[in-house]
């Protein structure tokens, strides 16, 4: 369960996949559908703030209008024109009577005055502490609005002037002063901001900067890109305090501009809102998602780990192994087909097993009719071929003074035959027998087995002149019973054939080879035709005539079928009247 | 005729060319008067535990050492050599088994039994004659079985 990522167990790879996957198609959906509702509520905010100052500007135009057609109407009153040309020594109640149509006595946030064109004030009506200061004539009669200004940093006053004329098309005799005060005030601005719904603020102010106001009061004027003005209201991002979106508009025809602006923090607390409730509701979609794949991979895993189980159990050889299986689906299949297999490999094994038992019962039998049949041959083959030894024998002791002596030569043949054929019986049952004979491995001292069976090979050469050299030889591993048959043949070989030597010599050594170790037997002897080589271990094989030397040619065939049940190899050199070596190989036996 | 009182060896072998070549064997020892020969496994029981019928067995005479071949019709050798070991009268007679080979693993078998001794019939007569009359003497002559 660690590891790389490729290497964990299915269970934890595919719910970790799939809930990697449900999250990032979350994410993106959410990224997208928070920006749609961004863009939304920016759309809505400029639609919102553009609509605002088109109103508001369309409001103060009218009432511009309004003003300055009072103003037109008082400046060419007769009774006003009378007061001011005569240097406001007469008709100062007409001019009041006409500044009442304007603005009745008493009217709050506004001051009238009359001006000569010297730059006296023949009049002032209204609040005295909005009074003007002597200012340029305008350029012309119709009502020109003045920029705002601040006095006493509160209050905030703009001017509309228009000249008065000795007549109508008359020379300009003075002017027109209605100077307006600007009522800000929290209630003002509450009121109002109330209106274009509560979260906008409204700016009103100079289109070329200080002073302006939010309504509430005298503020800095709001940066020049917030006050670019065209012909409808745009509406434009900037900073002002924190950042904004805004729409401006100038009211035509003064130096006064308004602006609706909505804080982008606002704009978007709503989408951020959404972004939360959003996210919260995709983590939730993620976790039961990852449950969802984590109780699929389960399902899907958790058969594939009983498979498992049962596999390795009938792999460790529980054949009765299976597993539960439920459902149609692939894995309810898969279960259906392991089950399947796991009763034919039963059932197989269950085959094998009878056949294995029936084969060993056939290979008993067969095993115990060859029993029999060495015992019958030992038995009933040797008891005919005593009596006619035996007999031959009674003939030639108790008769022999009778016979002639091609009878007596004839009786000598049939004891040899005799003898040589229960040599031959002896000599096949041992060999034979070396086949069924149990193997008891154990460690052989090889220098102590071959001086024993050499002092025996001395004893029965009797006075004939056998010299035997035996070098250290090593310890083996194998059976010590037959490894001594197989060094007596080979001695016996040895002796036999060095008969005609004197001395005879022959000589036991060895030679390491790896693990094994390579012993050989070599003598002065006969020794062989290395044609024949391959004949030498055969049974029955002989290389020289019975007359020569004796042998049933079982020795060598014996010795080999030793050697190669210790797992070992055997080989023979020689030539002709050179003598012959005889090699074998067995496993070295440690002496820890 | 041999009697039985007279009896020391007991040979039981069905072959008659065995039996004869052994008999020889013996009496070229001068051992041949003192011996009777059965022919089969059944006959030497009955010598030994038969009801009466039996015309030459005497309660009494026990012969002093039992040659037996292990392969014998009706009653096998090893049969033979239980039943004498099973008896406490006749348990105390030597008995030295017959064999045509060394291989027979019937040898085994026989010295579980209580054999005391075996002797290799070789195909070679010398041989056979040599081992079966040193046999014969030694336990004749040297070995006194208990009284």
């Amino acid at each position: 369960m660690s590891g790389l990522p490729w290497n964990w167990s299915i269970e934890r790879k595919l719910p970790l996949f799939f809930s990697a996957l449900l999250l990032a198609v979350v994410l993106v959906m959410l990224g997208a559908a928070y920006q749609q509702v961004r863009t939304a509520a920016l759309t809505f905010a400029s639609e919102r703030v553009k609509r605002s100052t088109k109103e508001w500007v369309n409001a103060s135009q009218r009432s511009t209008a309004q003003q300055r057609t009072q103003v037109a109407t008082l400046v060419a009153d007769p009774g006003l024109r009378d007061f001011v040309a005569s240097g406001g020594r007469r008709g100062r109640d007409w001019a009041l009577a006409a500044m009442r149509h304007v603005a009745p006595d008493n009217t709050p946030n506004v001051a009238m005055e009359l001006w000569d064109t010297g730059g006296h004030r023949l009049l002032l009506r209204g609040d005295s502490a909005l009074a003007s200061d002597p200012a340029p004539l305008p350029a012309s009669d119709s009502g020109v609005v003045s920029p705002y200004r601040v006095r006493r940093d509160t209050l905030l006053l703009s001017d509309m002037q228009a000249v008065v004329r000795r007549g109508p098309e008359g020379e300009v005799i003075g002017r027109v002063v209605v100077v307006r005060r600007l009522n800000v005030s929290a209630l003002a601005r509450q009121t109002l901001t109330g209106i274009a719904g509560g979260d906008m603020a409204l700016l009103i102010g100079n289109v070329d900067g200080d002073p302006w106001t939010d309504l509430e009061k005298v503020i800095p004027a709001p940066p020049p890109e917030a006050r670019v003005v065209h012909d409808s209201a745009i509406a434009v991002s900037y900073v002002r305090g924190d950042a904004k979106i805004g729409a401006a508009a100038r009211i035509p025809g003064t130096p006064i501009m308004f602006i609706s602006e909505l804080s982008r923090r606002q704009v978007f607390a709503q989408s951020r809102t959404y972004l939360r409730r959003m996210s919260l509701i995709a983590a939730v979609i993620v976790v039961i998602g990852a449950l969802g794949a984590w109780s699929v991979s389960r399902r899907i895993t958790d058969p594939l780990n009983h498979l498992t189980t049962a596999a390795a159990a009938i792999a460790a050889g529980d054949l009765g192994q299976r597993v539960n299986v439920s459902g149609t689906d692939e894995l309810g299949r898969l279960g259906h087909s392991f089950n399947a297999m796991a009763g034919e490999v039963q059932r197989a094994r269950g085959d094998l097993e009878g056949q294995v038992v029936e084969r060993t019962r056939a290979l008993r039998e067969t095993n115990a009719e060859l029993e029999a049949f060495s015992y019958s041959v030992s038995h009933d083959l040797r008891a005919p071929l005593r009596a006619i030894h035996g007999f031959a024998r009674i003939l030639l002791e108790d008769h022999g003074t009778g016979l002639e002596p091609e009878a007596k030569r004839v009786l000598g043949v049939i004891d040899d035959n005799t003898r040589r054929m229960g040599q031959l019986i002896d000599d096949l049952l041992s060999f034979s027998r070396l086949g069924r004979k149990e193997f008891e491995t154990a460690r052989v001292d090889m220098a102590d087995l071959v001086r024993t069976v050499a002092a025996e090979v001395r004893l029965r050469a009797g006075d004939r002149p056998l010299d035997i050299a035996i070098g250290p030889l090593p310890p083996a591993l194998g059976d010590r019973e037959m490894l001594r048959q197989a060094i007596t043949n080979l001695l016996d070989n040895a002796a036999k054939f060095t008969r005609q030597r004197a001395p005879g010599r022959i000589e036991v050594g060895h030679r390491a080879d790896g693990a094994e170790t390579v012993y050989y037997v070599k003598d002065n002897g006969a020794g062989f035709d290395p044609r024949y080589t391959s004949k030498l271990f055969g049974v029955f094989q002989r290389l020289h005539r019975a007359e020569e030397f004796e042998g049933t040619g079982v020795g060598l065939a014996i010795v080999q079928r030793i050697v190669l049940r210790h797992g070992g190899r055997v080989w023979a050199e020689g030539q002709p009247d050179a003598g012959a070596t005889f090699f074998f190989t067995l496993r070295g036996a440690s002496d820890a | 005729m041999t009697q039985p009182h007279e009896v020391e060896i007991l040979l039981v072998e069905d072959n008659p060319s065995d039996a004869e070549l052994t008999l020889r064997a013996l009496k070229q020892r001068n051992l041949a008067n003192q011996v009777f020969v059965c022919h089969d496994g059944a006959e030497a029981l009955e010598f030994f535990f038969g009801d009466g019928s039996h015309a030459l067995r005497e309660i009494g005479v026990v012969p002093k050492v039992i040659l037996l071949d292990l392969k014998l019709p009706k009653v096998d050798g090893l049969e033979v050599l239980r039943r004498l070991k099973e008896e406490a009268r006749t348990k105390s007679i030597p008995v030295v088994v017959l064999t045509s080979s060394r291989e027979e693993p019937d040898i085994a078998k026989a010295y579980r039994l209580g054999a005391n001794s075996y002797i290799v019939k070789p195909v070679d007569f010398e041989a056979f004659a040599r081992a079966v009359s040193d046999v014969g003497l030694y336990w004749l002559l040297l070995n006194h079985p208990p009284r």
